[in-house]
Formats: C-alpha cells, structure tokens, sequence
C-alpha cells in the first residue's frame, strides 16, 4: 500500500486513478442506475438526435444512448479484463515453463514463444476470431490469446532474472522442486511488474476489444458493449455523430485509465527496482562542464563539507551528527561494521535517502548545500561531479541489456556522446577496471560476467566520466586479492591523475588503513574516532583498537580462537544513554554508562605514557607497526578526534599482545571465554 | 562419513572453459580452502559440488557414490557470496531458515531452532521476524550462513564467506566454523581469496587459476614452500604487505 501512497503523489498517478475509478465506478453502478433506462423502447424517439431529454440521442428503438453507453461501460471492461486475465494466465505458464520444465523442453517453448511474438497481434486476433466462432466468448479467448505471447515473454524475462539470484540456488540446493520454487521463490518476485504490464495490457485489451465489436466480430445483439454501439451509431454518423463519438470517447478515457495507471506504478516501480543511481540522476561528470564551472577554484580546496548529518527513520536514527571536511583528492576512509550506518551516510551525501527517511544536518558539496528536495540545478551538479560505485553490483545492473550499452547510456545521457563514442568510451572504462577481452565482454549481459567483474564493471560505470568526489561503499567487498589491489590500485591512480577525492566505505580496517590518508571510525552511526592512516597503530579508541586486533594475518596464532569483539552493536531504534560502545567495551565504568564521551581532537599524543602497563603499548605499537609494514618509520602521531573517556587508556583482555608479554599471564585465557559467549547460545 | 570428490569435472560455458578437469579431494572432516583470482572458476567449481552448474565432464562423489540430481536434499549445503542476492526479498529471515530444515518440526521447536541458529550467528533471534530488505549486508550473510547451517549438512561449501563480514564478525564465524569442524567433524570446501582466513580454517588448500588447479596440499606447506608462480603472486599481494602510495 505504500506504493498506491507514491502513485498518488504523482500528478500522473491521480490523474490516471481518477480516471480509473471513474471507468470502474460506471461499470459497478451503470446498469443499477441506468439500466432500465437503457432498456427503455420508445417508439415515439426513434432515432431522435441529441436534446435535453436524451443527450446523445436514441436508437433505432428509441432506447437512450447516453444510458446505453454508460451501462456499456460494465460489458467492455468486464471483456477486457476476461481477456487480460486469458493473457496473463497463459503468458504465466508459458513464460514459466522453461524454469518447470529444465533446459532442453524449455528452450523449445521459449522459441515457440518468440515466434508468436514476432505475429502481428490483430492478424492472430483474427484469425481466432473466425476459428471460435463469432461471439463474445470467441473474441475473449481470441484477444487474450493474441496477447499472451508478449506476456509470456515478459514472464520469461523476469524469471530468468529471478533464477539468477543465490536464494533461488539455495532454495534447489536445499532439495525444493522446480514447482514449489516457482511459486515460493519466483512468482512472488515477479508479481508486481506483472500487476503492472497487466494494467497496461487490460488498456489495449480495451482498445482491441472494441475494435473487434466494432467489425462485428465482438459483442453480438442484444449484448451491446462500446464497440458495438459505435457500429451502430456509425450508420448515421452524419446526422448524428455524438452516437458514435460517445462511445468512443468512453473506450479512449477508460483505455487511458489502465493505460495510464499501469505506467504510474511503472514509473514507482523503476526507481525502486533499477534502484539506480543513474536514474536518481547521480554520474560522473563531462570533464568540460566540470572544468568550467568549478575550474578557477580546482586548487587545494574543500570539495565535501559534512555537519551534523543525521540521517532518521521513522522511529530509528541510523547515523547521527557526523562531521568532516573532505579536500580535493584526498582519500578518507569510513570504517565500521555491518549497521554502523556507513551506507546510509554515503547515501545522505548524495542526497539519495528515499522517503521515509529525513537526513539532517548540512551537506556543502562544491560550495553549494545539498538537499533532499533540491531541484534540477543540484540534480545536474550531483549528475556532473559525484559518481558512486555501489555495494551490490548485480541489483545495480539491469539483468536484459548489455553490460556495454549499460556503460554508455551514462555518457549517452549525461554527456550527450554519440551511441558510437559512448560505446567505444564504455569498451575503454572495461579495460581501464581490468576486464580482459572487453570488446566481447561489452557485447555480455550482467548475468555472464563473474561476481567480480560485474563489480569491476560497475565501477567502470562510476568513471565514464571524471567526477570531483566519487564515493565508492564497499567497492572490492566480493573481490579476490589480486583484482582488489588491481581495482584499489586504479583508484589511487585516478585519484592522483585526476584529482577526485575519494570516500571509501568498508568494513575492512586493514584496506582503508592501507588506501587511504585519513580515516573515520563509525559505530552505531556515531563517529568514535577520526584519524590518519598513519595513526592507526596509535588509534586511541578502544573499538578501533580491538578492531585492529580481530583481523588474522599470516603470524595468527592457528591454536587460539580469534579475537572477537564480544556482544553486537546496538540496533538503531534502541536509545542510548552514555557510550554506545559501553556494553562491549573492556575499558567500560560508570561514566561511560551515563554519559556520552563528544568526539572531541586528541588531548597528547604522548597519552598512553600514564599507563599502568607500561610495556604493553610498545609491544602493541610494534606489533601494529609490523602489520601495517610502517617497521622502520618513526612513530606515527595521532593528531586526529576521539570519543572516548578512557581514550589511550590500556585494554585489560587484549589477547594479541605477544604472549612473552609479562604483563598479560592470563591473556589467551580470556579471549577464549570471549569467544564462547559470543558464539554459544 | 562424508567426503566429497570431484572427478576430473571440466565445466564450459560456451566457448569458455571455466573448470578444466579438475580432481579435488575433501576428506571426511576436513577443511580443504580453495583459493584464486577472480574468474578462475573457483565459484564454478563450488557450484557444481551442489550441481547448480551442470557439468560436460566428470562426476562429484559424495562418499564414494555420485551425488543424484534430485533427492540429495540439503546432503551438501552451500553459502554464497553476495549476502545481497541470496535471500529472497519476499520472505521473513525465520521462514528462509525454516525452509531449509531437513524435515519439517513442530511450529513451537521449529521456532526454538530458529532462534538457537540465529543466536549461532550472532544475530538477535527477534531478527526472525523481518524481511530482508531492513538488515544490512552483513547482518543478511549471518543469516545466509545459519540457513545453510540449518540443514545440518553432511558436506558445507563455503564461498567467499567472510569477505563481506565484519573483522569482528568475521572472527566469530571463523571461531565457529573450526569449532564446528572439530566438534561434529564438518567436511567443507572452503573458498576464499583471503589467504590469511584459509591458514586459519583450512588443514588442506588448492590454488586454482584459469580453470585448473595449480597447486595443492597441506595449507602450511604450500604457505611456507609455494611451488606455483602464481601461489607466490598471491602470497605477495595479501594486504598488509602493500605500501600505500601516500603523497
Ligand atoms: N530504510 C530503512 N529503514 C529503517 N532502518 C534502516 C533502513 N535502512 C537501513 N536501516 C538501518 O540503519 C542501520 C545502518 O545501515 P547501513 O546500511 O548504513 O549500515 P552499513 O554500515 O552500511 O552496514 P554494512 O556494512 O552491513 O553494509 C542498520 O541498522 C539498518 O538496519
Ligand atoms: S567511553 Fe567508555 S565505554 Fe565508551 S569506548 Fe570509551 S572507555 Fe569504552
Ligand atoms: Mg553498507
């Protein structure tokens, strides 16, 4: 129901609905009303021409055909519905077959199908038309069965998609048959843009229908629906036109309205569905536009101001009151875990968080302040300089089209190439994100390039052009070692080349450590701790410092569990008062439970000196050093923000320290027990 | 018993040869990691292991005898990749579960199961109730992962797991994937690119590329000693070991 709320809200979509309720209203109350009247003989009006008593006039009987048109109404879309209903039942089976019946049947029926699809629909309609005999029945069966092929290749189309899905996978692998697949897995997802293709269909059904009565092929006497009466009125189109004009007019509105209707939801559906960052209007940039409007100030400058952003719910506030400034060229990373908010916040940069959410707070992008509600001016600014590579790369691709053709309506769109060009420029960006033979490639669908080069290829699409900040949330997530340093190692040089800062989202802190100069500590949508990269060996906040320690290297241990932060981070509806990290934090006491630490700049970097444990920080230091492979450097400072009371204060389980650590006797013991109430129920 | 094998199983798509007859051995008990780049038929391989992707050549045996088309019913479980594709949008996360218990339970155990699996993977049981499309990527694997669980699996294949998780989370699902080995003796086929999991899970690994195994043995030998050029690419770009080009 919360799509008929987002068709309402379109000029389109209310126009569309009124006029279907009207259509379905008539054909409800119609026949009650006027259906005696329509009914009515009187001889002394035959054939009368439109007056006050009877606006369009009689018949041949004297029966009023203003009531007779509107008691028509309930026939014609009654048939037309039968007839969609025909359409779509058949289309269902045909188009699903190939996923009941496997491979070999299936790909006969598929070819049936594109056969009877490449028939013009009124011949089919026809010719049926003489085989069922003419009638009302007849005509149903014979325009539902002309539609159905196109049906059942639409079916076809969205199944596949559908098929292709790992649940789908995980569904067979758990020994569900095709059938109990089909309904429970497949048809749910396909339903709604059915339902729309359905409302569409049932337009033309409309349409087709009167036509058909119209010839005579249709509604047979005494039945009368609009078609019929514009065969009748047409005898005496020259005295009375309205006679034949009316009905018509009604079989234009009530086609309209399904028409309409089906496009308004269509239109919903497609910004949720493609969930497109292209159609939200956000891609790279023409290098000139960008270049001549900002230019002048292209130096060392501040591309991303971000204050106080919130982002908020209904009932829930996943990100709350983050701050940073991001310059030309600089590479900041968000880390945090799963939920900490750092999609949604890449999301509220771009201006990109879909009703119910608000975002708070200001967002100064290339000196202008971003809003949710901003209008073509921002949508072209967003359009030309932001580009986002996304965390789920195959839902970003639309699973029919050409990964190539895919690539080159961005710079077809928005930069006004040649079809020509853009696909050369898109064949290009496929090479450039490493994706061998990319002219063959190019010429693919989504479905046939692996989980890692349908990613690479997504970035490809982020970098058609040359934006100033390109956000990429969890860009290498599904990647391999060697493509994920390859992909990182085209970002940095893009970002050196062309100067675009980079905001990177991961979960991975040794990544973002590695690839970026600062970075940024998320937890429970609330930034912990602010820092360069360089710093990371000195992070003060005790999560980053856990963090730091949960990521297995080559020198783990293989006979201990591995660290874990114990517990879960708190779901976002929940209130917090005091730290969010406090229920997991090792370092936790009462303060930290009543109040909330501010992220506020480091107050020495020399801090940890007050240790009661002297040693450990060096130990720990080394340790991270190595990791890092800084050995060598001088020791890093952290000049950054923390929220924390007991920032830099040691960890008393830590369990990576080194085990000849005389100050930690029960460390492994410890991290065992963390373990086990974590993972145990 | 459980123990998987695959026979000489070439898998082409097209002109594409994506597993060029491939042998790998996953011994009763045992974690066997399978790594490689992007492309080499790693995930082609995993998926014939379930029969997902028909193979041209070759069988995969489970115990000795070739696994039938249908009917082997959760025998061999798998858990994917891309935590956005695997669960249906249309179905509560505690009804995904359930679907995959082997046989069906009554509704108040079925319920207990839920919440003792979810509980499994960290997750909140309550979290049994919603639809996919409110948990976040990693909070949607978790539930992928106790899915898969869910079917108490003779054999599990594994694919790039952890590489959408958390460290933190990550950890916790590597501290129970060996704890499952050890204590119910889980046969699985580990698949990831991430070198320092695989040493941390796997007793055994193969290294793939181009559709043929290159390498295999015992995960510390191969770590310590690799023989192939390519395991030794691999063992270079493990992150860490990567100077950042900072200006
Ligand atoms: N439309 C929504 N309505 C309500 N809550 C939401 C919505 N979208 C996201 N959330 C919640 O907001 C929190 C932050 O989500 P977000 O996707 O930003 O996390 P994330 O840090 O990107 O996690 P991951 O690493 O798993 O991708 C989560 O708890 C999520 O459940
Ligand atoms: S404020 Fe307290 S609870 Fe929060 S992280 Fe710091 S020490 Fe831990
Ligand atoms: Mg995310």
């Amino acid at each position: 129901m919360d799509g008929l709320k987002r068709v309402i809200r379109t000029p389109l979509g209310v126009a569309a609905l009124t006029m279907l309720v009207v259509v379905l209203g008539l054909a409800i109350l119609a026949p009650w009303l006027l259906g005696a009247k329509a009914a009515t003989i009187d001889t002394n009006n035959l054939l009368a021409l439109p007056s006050s008593a009877h606006w369009v006039g009689t018949d041949s009987l004297g029966r009023d055909l203003l009531a007779r048109t509107l008691v028509a109404t309930r026939l014609s879309v009654v048939l037309a519905l039968s007839a969609t209903l025909v359409s779509v039942t058949l289309g269902l089976i045909l188009g699903s077959a190939p996923a009941l019946l496997g491979h070999r049947l299936g790909r006969l029926v598929t070819a049936i199908v594109n056969i009877l699809v490449a028939f013009p629909g009124l011949l089919l309609c026809l010719f049926f038309a003489v085989i069922f005999g003419v009638g009302q029945v007849g005509a149903v069966f014979a325009i539902g069965l002309a539609g159905a092929p196109t049906f059942a290749r639409l079916c076809h189309t969205l199944v596949a998609g559908v098929e292709e899905r790992d649940y789908v996978a995980a569904a067979r692998i758990a020994g569900g048959s095709r059938a109990s697949v089909l309904v429970r897995h497949i048809l749910p997802n396909i339903a709604e843009p059915m339902v729309v293709q359905a409302t569409i269909g049932a337009g033309s059904c409309l349409l087709t229908f009167s036509g058909l009565s119209f010839l005579g092929l249709g509604v047979q006497q005494p039945a009368f629906d609009w078609g019929r009466l514009m065969n009748e009125g047409l005898n005496r189109i020259y005295l009375n036109p309205l006679a034949a004009l009316a009905p018509g007019l009604f079989v234009i509105m009530a086609g309209l309205a399904f028409n309409l209707t089906g496009e308004a939801i269509a239109r919903i559906f497609n910004v949720e569905t493609s969930g497109s960052w292209l159609a939200s209007g956000v891609v790279p940039s023409q290098p000139g536009v960008t270049a001549s409007a900002h230019g002048i100030a292209r130096s060392d400058k501040t591309v991303l101001s971000v204050n106080n952003l919130t982002v908020d719910f209904p009932g829930v506030t996943p990100v709350r009151g983050l701050s940073f400034d991001l310059h030309q060229g600089e590479a900041l990373g968000i880390v945090g875990e799963s939920g900490a908010g750092k999609t949604l916040t890449g999301l509220a940069i771009a201006q990109l968080i879909e009703p119910p959410g608000v975002v708070g707070g200001d967002v100064v992008f290339l000196g202008e302040t971003l809003r949710s509600d901003g209008g073509e001016e921002q949508r072209k600014l967003l359009g030309t300089s932001m580009a986002l590579v996304f965390q789920d790369p195959l839902s970003s691709f639309n699973p029919v089209r050409r990964v190539g053709e895919q690539l080159a309506e961005v710079s077809r769109v928005h930069q006004g190439m040649t079809r020509k060009v853009a696909w050369k420029r898109a064949v290009d960006r496929l090479r450039a994100v490493r994706i061998s033979d990319p002219e063959r490639r190019a010429e693919q669908h989504p479905h046939e390039f692996s989980g890692g080069m349908r990613q690479r290829a997504m970035i490809g699409m982020g970098l058609m052009a040359s934006p100033t900040l390109l956000i990429a949330d969890e860009p290498t997530t599904a990647l391999d070692v060697t493509v994920q340093k390859q992909v990182l190692d085209l970002l940095d040089s893009i970002r050196t080349s062309e100067q675009v800062a980079l905001i990177l989202i991961s979960h991975d802190l040794t990544l973002v450590g590695e690839r970026c100069e600062r970075i940024i500590v998320m937890y429970a949508g609330r930034v912990v701790e602010d820092l360069s990269a360089d710093a990371l060996p000195v992070a003060q906040h005790p999560y980053t410092r856990l963090l730091m320690e949960a990521v297995p290297t080559l020198a783990t241990d293989l006979d201990q569990p591995l660290a874990v932060i114990p517990g879960a981070q708190p779901e976002p509806s929940i209130e917090i008062t005091g730290c969010a990290f406090a229920p997991r934090c090792p370092l936790a006491d009462d303060i930290c439970r009543t109040s909330s630490p501010t992220l506020a700049p480091v107050a020495s970097a020399s801090g940890r000196t007050r240790n009661k444990r002297g040693l450990d920080i060096t130990v720990q230091t080394t340790r991270m050093l190595l990791r890092l492979n800084l050995g060598g450097k001088s020791t890093p400072v952290h000049t950054g923000r923390v929220a924390c009371w007991h920032a830099n204060e040691p960890l008393p389980e830590t369990s990576q320290l080194d085990d000849t650590s005389p100050s930690l006797p029960a460390s492994t013991e410890s991290t065992h027990d963390v373990d086990e109430t974590v993972v145990t129920p | 018993m459980s123990r998987l094998t695959f026979e000489n199983v070439t898998v082409r798509f097209g002109a594409l040869t994506a597993v060029n007859d491939v042998s790998l051995d996953v011994p009763d008990g045992m974690v066997v990691g399978l790594v490689g780049e992007s492309g080499s038929g790693k995930t082609t391989l995993a998926r014939a292991g379930v029969g997902l992707t028909p193979m041209q050549v070759g069988r995969v045996l489970l115990d000795g005898v070739p696994i039938p088309k249908r009917g082997s019913a959760g025998r061999v479980q798998m858990v994917f990749q891309d935590p956005y594709s695997s669960l249906d949008p249309r179905m509560r996360v505690g009804d995904a579960i359930a679907e995959a218990l082997p046989t069906p339970i009554a509704r108040a155990d079925r319920d207990d199961h839920i919440a003792h699996l979810l509980d499994l993977v960290n997750l909140n049981p309550a979290i049994g109730l919603d639809y996919p499309a409110r948990l976040s990527g990693g909070q949607r694997q978790r539930v992928a992962i106790a899915r898969a669980l869910a079917a108490q699996p003779a054999v599990l294949i594994a694919d790039e797991i952890t590489s959408a998780l958390d460290v933190s989370i990550q950890g916790s699902i590597l501290n129970l994937i060996r704890r499952l080995q050890t204590e119910l003796g889980l046969t699985m086929l580990f698949v990831s690119h991430n070198l320092a999991v695989v040493r941390y899970v796997a007793q055994r690994m193969a290294v793939m590329r181009d559709g043929i195994i290159v390498e295999e043995g015992p995960t510390a030998e191969i770590l310590e000693h690799p023989h192939d050029p390519y395991t030794k690419e691999l063992l270079a770009a493990i992150p860490g070991s990567h100077l950042p080009p900072k200006t």
